[in-house]
């Protein structure tokens, strides 16, 4: 038991310096960039059908759009936009570190 | 008798006159009685012969009607999310939106949702506050999809509230906020409050079994065929059928040869509905020499004593 408490300290121990020493770096805008990933497919799923994908739920997720209007123009730029999956992924891979 | 009846049947059997005498039937019978019509030309003003409208109103003792009106739900849907768009949003972005939001009220499948929802909120809201809820239903196809939107939605919502979860807890942890605090996010406590009241609803009808159907039918084909795949449907969901109600039963002594014809065919459908129906009680409503009016209805009503 205690081994296993050792353990989880120092792995905390490890991550909390690797965080504070993380000077200027990518961790944050990793974060964030996966944020927006996620919105993007969430949004999808609401509001596929202004893409022209019918959707059965369309009419109940009309209640959240005041919450997510901000962004539904470039969302919608970002879906129509989508010509290649490989140019977006290669985006994400940080390849100066 | 179960709380909450839907009265279904093919188009044009006469289900508004039969939940109208129905309704009249257990009014008089001492239950507070509310009567609910969901059919788009709402016939039941032009029964009862006065205006009923779009809010709960008291039409006679004990008894109080409503006519739901999809579209006018759907506006005031869409009204009051325009609402609170302004609050939240700048105007231009608000100009947008609103198109966007016009162009859902005239979608297809809206006026259906709307339908949807505001029976999910009276069942929820008035469930106690009655003692029996008749819905005039619109023809069956419409009804049976009614009740298996709830388990589609619900998926549909899980899946919604675990991305935005997920996604709220991404951007608490890049802005150094504690990710495990999500209650006060809008998007998670709307998408909440739409799974609760359906849930709210669906125990109600199914897991409290507290619904039931009744069938309107002609002793014709096809009407006899629609109500014996409908009774098997509802079967699925453990939705009980115990009555059936045959109406516009000619008269017997019928004297011209068509009319005697038409009778013999109709000695012949009455006898596939008992042997089809044997779980079924089944009332017999004769047809009427006068139109459906307000005068006749208590006539009809006491066609149901045996239902009870």
């Amino acid at each position: 038991m205690p081994n296993d408490k050792l353990e989880k300290f120092l792995e905390w121990m490890r991550l909390f310096f690797q965080g504070a020493t993380d000077f200027g770096r990518k961790s944050r805008n990793i974060l964030e960039k996966e944020y927006s990933d996620e919105m993007d497919n969430f949004m999808l799923i609401c509001f596929a059908d202004t893409l022209g994908i019918p959707l059965p739920i369309s009419y109940y997720t009309l209640e959240l759009l005041p919450y997510l209007a901000e962004d539904m123009e470039m969302w919608e730029k970002r879906m129509l936009n989508r010509k290649s999956i490989w140019g977006e992924k290669w985006g994400e891979y940080d390849l100066d570190a | 008798m179960k709380k909450i009846v839907f009265i279904g049947g093919k188009g044009g059997v006469g289900k508004t006159t039969c939940s109208s005498a129905f309704a009249v039937y257990c009014a008089k019978a001492g239950k507070k009685t509310l009567l609910v019509s969901t059919d788009p030309a709402h016939s039941t003003s032009d029964i009862f012969e006065r205006t009923i409208g779009l809010e709960i109103v008291n039409i006679r003792e004990n008894l109080d009607a409503i006519e739901i009106d999809a579209e006018f739900e759907s506006t005031k849907y869409i009204n009051k999310i325009k609402g609170n768009l302004k609050n939240i949003v700048s105007p231009v972005i608000v100009e947008e939106i609103t198109r966007q939001l016009d162009a859902a009220i005239v979608s297809p499948g809206s006026h259906e949702s709307a339908m949807f929802d505001k029976m999910t909120e009276i069942i929820n809201e008035k469930v106690d506050e009655y003692d029996q809820i008749i819905f005039d239903t619109a023809p069956t196809g419409h009804t049976i999809r009614l009740l298996s939107l709830p388990e589609m939605l619900g998926t549909w919502i899980d899946s919604l509230m675990a991305k935005r979860r997920k996604a709220v807890k991404l951007f608490k942890m890049a802005n150094s906020q504690d990710p495990n605090k999500l209650d006060d996010d809008p998007i998670l406590k709307i998408l909440m409050r739409r799974k609760n009241n359906m849930e709210k609803a669906r125990n109600i009808m199914i897991d409290d079994q507290k619904l039931q159907f009744i069938f309107v039918l002609n002793a014709e084909k096809l009407p006899i065929e629609e109500t014996k795949k409908a009774v098997n449907i509802l079967k699925k969901y453990n939705i009980p059928v115990n009555e059936l109600i045959v109406n516009r039963i000619l008269p017997e002594d019928m004297k011209d040869d068509f009319w005697k014809n038409k009778k013999g065919l109709e000695r012949k459908y009455l006898n596939e509905i008992s042997e089809a129906f044997s779980n079924q009680k089944i009332i017999r409503l004769p047809l009427l020499q006068n139109d459906m009016r307000a005068q006749y209805i208590d006539e009809v009503a006491e066609y149901f004593k045996d239902i009870y």
